[in-house]
């Protein structure tokens, strides 16, 4: 299979026993699972969606799949050609603390979590990249680009050159380019062109996703603890790995019983409505939600690549030829993007104001991962910005390990008592 | 009406007795590695100072990372609130003081406060012991230095040494290879210090200082970061007495509130 990388230089790859850090990693989802499990009041549609990050059922089914399945990173790598193609994309982003360490025997230690926790897992052979022919990877942000080398001697990865620069001249042109070469890898790799009607397909399923989020997301405005954020993160990160038609089909059963479930008025919002913004918060390391919930508040909104942004979004052609979806995909994957990787990040703040306005938030939380510098450099701007439009902001520096939860603790609560 | 304010910090544990407004007694013991039971014992020691019992204690509100520990309060609220509470009941001459920087053992924070003395904005340092009270005490350990005695002897310093390091292990080697090199004890500390004031100075201006500016916590005992503060942030500042028991006098007050409230 074709790869980016041509080996002029070899490192062998560095493989570890996976046995005692599974286990580890097995028990924070379990660990997880269970506490959400006793929430009160919750839904019965949800359980089905804790079995995507407890079992192995999916990765066995990939495995005896007749589809190639392509790990992918990021927002940017482009679904709708993937599922075209018939193959099937898996997201590798990562939020386990307890691969970060075996990681770290290659990678540097100065960089971010979400990189180091997902590297960990082709060293171990463990994880959903176990079940993956080839990496789609997105040049989003600099260690996005050097992972790829180190993916490079597991599986063959393929680059997205991302766009840095949203306005700029020729970036329409460019990207059309770029989302076109990665159409012609993925036929390459399946051994057949794909032609109109698939893509159509694509599109049509993926905006039928984005339909159904988005009824959730105006039903969830009103009330909010149908869902808890944990709920609903836990639900768009399983689209990450579930087989998207089934996806789907559990969450109309999901939508339809949070409509019931409404009339009850047991789901109002608990103490103040928070917005989430910043770096992706991924299963299992949902300790600051976990905080907020503790402390008898509620998150009502985030603009995250791993969360609502994720599912918001979708491609809409205006002409259904080949072409025109194409140029629908392009669009979509740059413009409503708020991934601080662009400059700038002017379009990031009138989401979040926006997204803080319709939810009604009584404040945000910008959260920010250490060592991922394009989320802290544009805190600044982002809180000044908050600040001047009297909605309160407090900004928290973590990482994905546990030791600094009472620190957190002490300053959500001293923010919820500010706004109080 | 007595009540009493606990607080937890990470460093030391305090306790604070107030009758109507007046402060009775107060008490301060090392945390140690059993937070619940050295609450305990900083309240009792606290009340035994007055001749009072438990049960002459009509509330009791605690507060820092231990307030969730103890089992006698009724309530916890955060330090940063505590803090602003106990400044605000204070006051400070000349007007009302809108920016606190608060030094405790683990944390920095600086608060700033709207006119009505409420807290409005605050920031802390990020999971870093850089500048704060146990960065001290390791700087006084490795020059042998008694943790009281580091601000007099800033203040003595015949030249300014700049500390480039600002995590704590490394200005810690840093201070080790600052002494092989024969450097006097007074200007390594005063180098330390200013490397304090500047970090603290940093944070003030980032959320907007206002005078007037208020110096609570252990921190606030050391006159040579008091006088580098004052130099760097060019305003005088408000050191309330006992500046370490400010957030259990926020708390006491806080629990006054709650008789009201009844």
């Amino acid at each position: 299979m074709k790869t980016d990388f041509e080996k002029r230089y070899q490192r062998a790859p560095l493989h570890r026993p996976a046995e005692k850090v599974s286990a580890r990693v097995r028990a924070a989802s379990e660990d997880l699972a269970a506490r959400l499990h006793k929430q009160p009041d919750r839904l019965v549609s949800l359980p089905y969606y804790e079995e995507l990050f407890t079992t192995e059922k999916r990765k066995k089914e990939l495995q005896i799949l007749n589809r190639k399945v392509v790990g992918t990173y990021c927002y940017f790598a482009p679904e709708e050609l993937i599922y075209a193609s018939g193959d099937v994309p898996i997201r590798l982003c990562s939020g386990h603390s307890d691969t970060i360490t075996t990681a770290e025997e290659l990678l540097p230690r100065d960089i971010c979590p979400l990189v180091k926790s997902s590297f960990g897992f082709p060293i171990l052979g463990d994880g959903w990249i176990d079940a993956c022919d080839v990496i789609a990877l997105p040049t989003s942000c600099d260690a996005k680009t050097k992972l790829g080398e180190y993916l490079a001697d597991y599986l063959p990865v393929w680059m997205i050159n991302l766009p840095k620069i949203k306005n700029y001249d020729g970036l329409k042109e460019y990207w059309l380019k770029e989302i076109k070469l990665f159409l012609h890898k993925l036929e390459e790799l399946n051994g057949k062109k794909v032609k109109a009607p698939e893509l159509k397909n694509a599109l049509q399923l993926l905006k039928r996703r984005a339909e159904l989020y988005r009824a959730m997301y105006e039903l969830r405005l009103a009330h909010p603890l149908l869902l808890s954020h944990q709920d609903l993160l836990m639900v768009v990160q399983s689209s990450f790995y579930d087989d998207l038609p089934r996806w789907i089909n559990q969450t109309e059963l999901l939508y339809n019983e949070m409509k019931k479930a409404s009339a009850t008025g047991k789901y109002a919002a608990k103490g103040k409505r928070l917005m989430i913004t910043g770096a992706p918060i991924i299963w299992p390391n949902f300790k600051i939600l976990n905080i907020i919930t503790e402390l008898g508040s509620t998150v009502v909104a985030d603009d995250m690549c791993a969360g609502h942004q994720r599912l918001w979004d979708y491609a809409e052609p205006d002409e259904w030829t080949l072409e025109g979806m194409l140029e629908a995909v392009a669009a979509r994957y740059i413009f409503p993007s708020v991934c601080p990787c662009f400059t700038t990040s002017y379009d990031r703040i009138d989401k979040i104001l926006h997204l803080a306005r319709e939810a009604k938030v009584d404040g945000v939380i910008y959260h920010d991962l250490r060592l991922c510098q394009i989320f802290d450099m544009e805190k600044d701007l982002v809180v000044k910005v908050l600040k001047e439009n009297q909605i309160p902001v407090i900004t928290l520096h973590t990482d994905y390990g546990q030791e600094d939860v009472e620190q957190l603790r002490t300053r959500i609560e001293a923010f919820l008592e500010m706004i109080l | 009406m007595i009540t009493a304010g606990v607080d937890i910090g990470s460093v030391g544990t305090k306790a604070l007795i107030l009758e109507d407004g007046k402060i009775l007694s107060t008490e301060i013991m090392p945390t140690g590695s059993r937070p619940k039971i050295t609450a305990q014992m900083v309240l009792a020691k606290a009340l035994a100072k007055v001749k009072l019992k438990p049960d002459d204690v009509r509330h009791v509100v605690s507060t820092g990372y231990g307030r969730r520990v103890v089992d006698f309060g009724e309530k916890t609220i955060t330090e940063i609130s505590a803090c602003a509470q106990g400044v605000k009941f204070l006051g400070a001459p000349k007007g009302t003081v809108r920016t606190i920087i608060d030094l405790g053992g683990q944390d920095i924070k600086v608060i700033t406060l709207d006119d009505e003395g409420n807290t409005k904005d605050f920031v802390m340092n990020d999971k870093c012991a850089a500048g704060t009270g146990r960065f001290l005490e390791v700087i006084a350990h490795a020059l042998e230095i008694e943790l009281a005695k580091l601000g007099e002897l800033a203040l003595q310093a015949k030249q300014t040494i700049t500390i480039n390091a600002t995590c704590t292990v490394f200005a810690e080697s840093e201070v080790i290879s600052l002494l092989a090199q024969d450097v006097k004890k007074q200007d390594i500390i005063a180098g330390i210090v200013d490397s304090i004031a500047e970090r603290i100075a940093a944070m003030s201006n980032k959320i907007g200082m206002r005078p007037t500016v208020a110096f609570t916590g252990g921190g606030a005992q050391n006159i040579g970061l008091v006088k580098s503060l004052e130099k760097k942030l060019d305003t005088e500042m408000y050191i309330p007495e006992l500046p370490q028991f400010i957030n259990a006098l926020g708390s006491a007050l806080v629990a006054q509130r709650l008789q009201s409230l009844r």
